[in-house]
């Protein structure tokens, strides 16, 4: 009954898969320590163990990149899931009471906090809090919290129209119990698709605010801040700049093509045709 | 049960539904849409009622107030001598418990992402009681096989998740059985088995059957009642037999003479 | 005028519709029953170019001398509309919401060459010819202020408007409520140039029809005159089908035909019935075929 597998997906799936072994990989094993500052081999071009080069203060960009994945990952784990954890519930809340108070009240506050840029959220926080990965995160997380609540809110809606959820308010099922067993489980294709185009957009938020200076602080590495810091030799050796740039491009494209992929995929009005009715 | 047979189980009392079109004008609210008029009626315990009547007629409505699910705008409800209008869902456990319903589209009214064992118990799981063997007693009931149980709604063809339904609307033990059209999605060679099925288990289990179809004929064949229901009120009621073989009321006799039939054709 | 000669759909490698084959003369009404998943729709689909992706027929159809089947959709554009139109099930959905019913039909008039002005005019015709009432009025409506015989209607003006040699309808008066699919059939029937009518529902098909073809499992398993099929059955299937469907005294028991439809794809090998047969023997493994001049059956066993 599942749809057929598409080439996007796969290639998505190729994607993340990549970023996420290169970031356990770097838990056990590195070319080089990534932050070891090393005179010796300053603007060291590729090749003999070095396999893309270091850069300015010596250090190995490759496993720079390998470690960057890390922060990746973990600021996008951290900000999706906030905002998953605060977004769907609000939004289920907002769609299975749509004209009460409470759902107005919900969705106009999320409209508000919608208005809001995040990256600007996580500079004003940063300017309160101290800037770093933490504060970067959050910010990312909670500016996502309406795109989450929206997209709940809207299956919700459609879920609770259908028949089943009316045989279960008639077999006795409280609110809450319709909530988990039905709704939840009905909705939950539509949140993965949302999760993996939010892990996208959180990944450029990190990047760019590492770049600002407000995100991940040094010397924890960064694709962000390795494009910081490779600025000013952007003409020099553009390939500083070019391998975290292509990483995070690589990886933005991968969370997108995965969320579109496993939207065509989990869709059931996309899935394979019955032969009749 | 049969020694209270003949006495009235379900009395409904000038039951009016108004709903409110959404507003297209800041000044004017929005149209008033009478779903339900001033209904009354009487369902008497061990009795098989119908309810006939086209789309808007107002019987998907009247329905849905029977069984709580929904609020009536006027009027009132008694189940069993009790009121039910007006009490919120957990004041309600004892409607849910004796009053159980099959809806018409079993595609649509089984959850796809739960697996027949879970949807067969859900009502007993709602009530909090025990399941313990009785999801495959029901399923056997039903002429289900036990290793269905397992299964996801989607890999059953229409006729057997209406017996999937009906196995659930009987888990708890219910005193009435609500069917709403409940074999108008069925292909015509498994209506019969259908129907077959639910006055075998009326008779076995002496429920109280509330049965809503647009097809007087499928009506005849089940009930001795029926009330006849047009523009959100009941035009016509009495014994199945009288009502189809000297229709009073000019509407019923529009709609027995607009259902073609093949007696009438060949 | 249309003739079908050995249809045959498949999906992958599973066979939907099988060697269906049949002739439609001008001005002859002809039903297709069938239970879900008998490959009726699809046989009208197909003859349309409308078939769903991944699936694809084979055979040959020819209406009025040009090939239906197996030709490039540019010709098939050109054909359909105006030499075969299909009305559907669901009015509600068929109709473009945000487009005035009279631009709907003007349209597929200026599709295939027709003047604006003309068109135009010729919608309001047509819109009366479908008896709505005060088509003029009525053109420049919206389709969701209509009711759903009223949008059925207008599905059948456009329907007609290139004024086709085949209409074919694929359950047209399902979604409609009884007393409207009363005056809605005797429509079809008086209007309809020849006429392809399928339907789950065997009275539906008796009222408008001249001829029937009964299909189940992607076969026709019985064909012939509408009163002689039904009233003289001879596939095991259809006497079963005919006797379900009469509703029989409260307290009895109604005839029913055993199992369910099969899955497409799963039905079994030979006679597709054989397995919900009673009548069932060894000799049904083998395919029967469809025998008899006029009223033809496909049986090993046939009643009477």
């Amino acid at each position: 009954m599942r749809g057929r597998v598409n080439a996007g997906l796969i290639a998505g799936a190729v994607l993340v898969g990549i970023v996420v072994l290169a970031a356990l990989v770097s838990f056990v094993w590195t070319p080089h320590d990534p932050t070891l500052v090393d005179a010796a081999n300053k603007l060291r071009e590729p090749g003999g163990g070095y396999l893309l080069g270091a850069d300015k203060f010596g250090r190995d960009t490759f496993s720079q990149l390998m470690v960057g994945a890390r922060t990746t990952l973990y600021v996008g784990i951290v900000a999706v899931g906030i905002a998953a954890l605060i977004g769907t519930p609000l939004g289920m809340i907002a769609g299975m009471t749509p004209r009460g108070w409470l759902s107005e009240l919900i969705m106009r506050v999320n409209d508000l906090v919608f208005a809001f840029p995040a990256l600007l959220l996580a500079v004003m926080l940063g300017a309160v809090y101290g800037a770093g990965t933490l504060t970067a995160m959050i910010a990312i997380g909670v500016a996502t919290v309406p795109a989450f609540a929206r997209v709940a809110r809207a299956a919700t809606m459609q879920v609770m129209v259908t028949d089943y959820i009316l045989a279960a308010r008639a077999a006795g099922r409280r609110r809450a119990a319709i909530a988990v067993r039905h709704v939840l489980p009905n909705i939950g294709s539509m949140l993965i698709v949302q999760a993996s185009v939010s892990f996208a957009i959180a990944i450029l938020a990190e990047a760019a605010l590492s770049f600002l200076g407000f995100g991940t602080r040094p010397p924890i590495p960064s694709w962000g801040r390795m494009l910081q810091e490779s600025q000013e030799l952007l003409f020099s050796t553009p390939r500083l700049a070019l391998w975290p740039g292509l990483a995070i491009a690589l990886a933005v494209l991968g969370f997108n093509l995965l969320g579109d992929g496993l939207r065509d995929y989990l869709d059931p009005k996309l899935r394979r045709i019955r032969a009749e009715r | 049960m049969p020694t209270h047979a003949g006495t009235p189980l379900i009395e409904a009392r000038d039951l009016t539904r108004v709903y409110r079109r959404p507003r297209s004008s800041l000044t004017r609210q929005g149209e008033a849409v009478h779903a339900l008029r001033e209904v009354s009626l009487t369902v008497r315990r061990g009795e098989r009622f119908g309810i006939v009547g086209e789309s808007g007629s107002g019987k998907s409505t009247l329905l849905r107030l029977l069984c709580a699910l929904d609020q009536p705008t006027s009027g009132s409800i008694r189940f069993d001598g009790q009121e039910i209008t007006g009490r919120p869902e957990r004041a309600l456990k004892f409607l849910r418990h004796s009053l159980q319903i099959v809806f018409q589209d079993p595609m649509s009214s089984l959850d796809p992402r739960m697996r027949v064992r879970d949807l067969v118990a859900e009502p007993l799981v709602a009530l909090g009681e025990p399941v313990g063997g009785r999801v495959g007693e029901l399923l056997d009931a039903v002429g289900l096989p036990a290793s269905a149980a397992d299964r996801y709604p989607h890999q059953f063809s229409g006729g057997q998740r209406q017996r999937i339904a009906i196995a659930r609307a009987l888990a708890p033990r219910p005193q009435v059985l609500v069917a709403d059209e409940p074999v108008s999605a069925l292909d015509v060679s498994v209506r019969g088995q259908i129907l077959n099925l639910l006055a075998d288990l009326v008779d076995e289990l002496g429920l109280t059957l509330v049965f809503v179809s647009h097809d007087l004929s499928v009506v005849r064949h089940v009930c001795e009642s029926v009330a006849v229901m047009n523009d959100g009120s009941i035009v016509e009621t009495g014994p199945v037999d009288e009502v189809w073989a000297a229709p009073q009321h000019a509407y019923t006799r529009t709609l027995l003479q607009a259902v073609p039939t093949l007696e009438g054709l060949l | 005028m249309l003739s079908v000669d050995g249809l045959t759909v498949r999906a992958d490698a599973v066979e939907l519709v099988r060697e269906v084959s049949f002739d439609i003369a001008p001005g002859e009404r002809v039903g297709l029953i069938g239970e879900s998943g008998s490959g009726k729709s699809l046989t009208a689909l197909s003859l349309m170019g409308l078939l769903p992706e991944g699936v694809r027929a084979s055979g040959t159809a020819r209406l009025g001398g040009r090939d239906l089947v197996g030709v490039p959709e540019g010709r098939i554009k050109d054909l359909r509309g105006r030499e075969v139109s299909m009305v559907f099930q669901e009015p509600m959905t068929a109709l473009n919401p945000l487009m005035r019913v009279g631009a709907q039909v003007a349209e597929v008039m200026t599709l295939h060459g027709r003047p604006r002005a003309e068109a135009r005019t010729r919608a309001v015709e047509l819109l009366d010819r479908v008896r709505l009432p005060r088509p003029a009025q009525l053109a420049r409506s919206y389709p969701h202020q209509l009711s759903g015989g009223q949008r059925q209607r207008v599905m059948l003006a456009i329907a007609l408007a290139n004024e086709p040699g085949l209409l074919i309808c694929d359950e047209p008066t399902t979604a409609l409520d009884v007393t409207v699919q009363k005056q809605m059939l005797e429509l079809i029937a008086e209007v309809a140039p020849a006429l392809l009518f399928i339907t789950h529902d065997l009275a539906v098909v008796a009222s408008v029809c001249e001829r029937v073809l009964v299909m189940y499992g992607g076969r026709v398993v019985e064909s012939g005159p509408i009163r002689e099929v039904f009233t003289r059955p001879r596939h095991r299937y259809t006497e079963g089908l005919l006797a379900a469907s009469k509703l029989t005294p409260r307290g009895t028991r109604l005839p029913t035909i055993k199992g369910s439809v099969p899955a497409a794809g799963r039905f079994p090998e030979g006679c597709v019935f054989s397995n919900r047969c009673p009548h069932a023997t060894q000799r049904c493994e083998t395919e029967p075929e469809l025998t008899g001049e006029g009223h033809a059956h496909a049986c090993w066993h046939p009643a009477d």
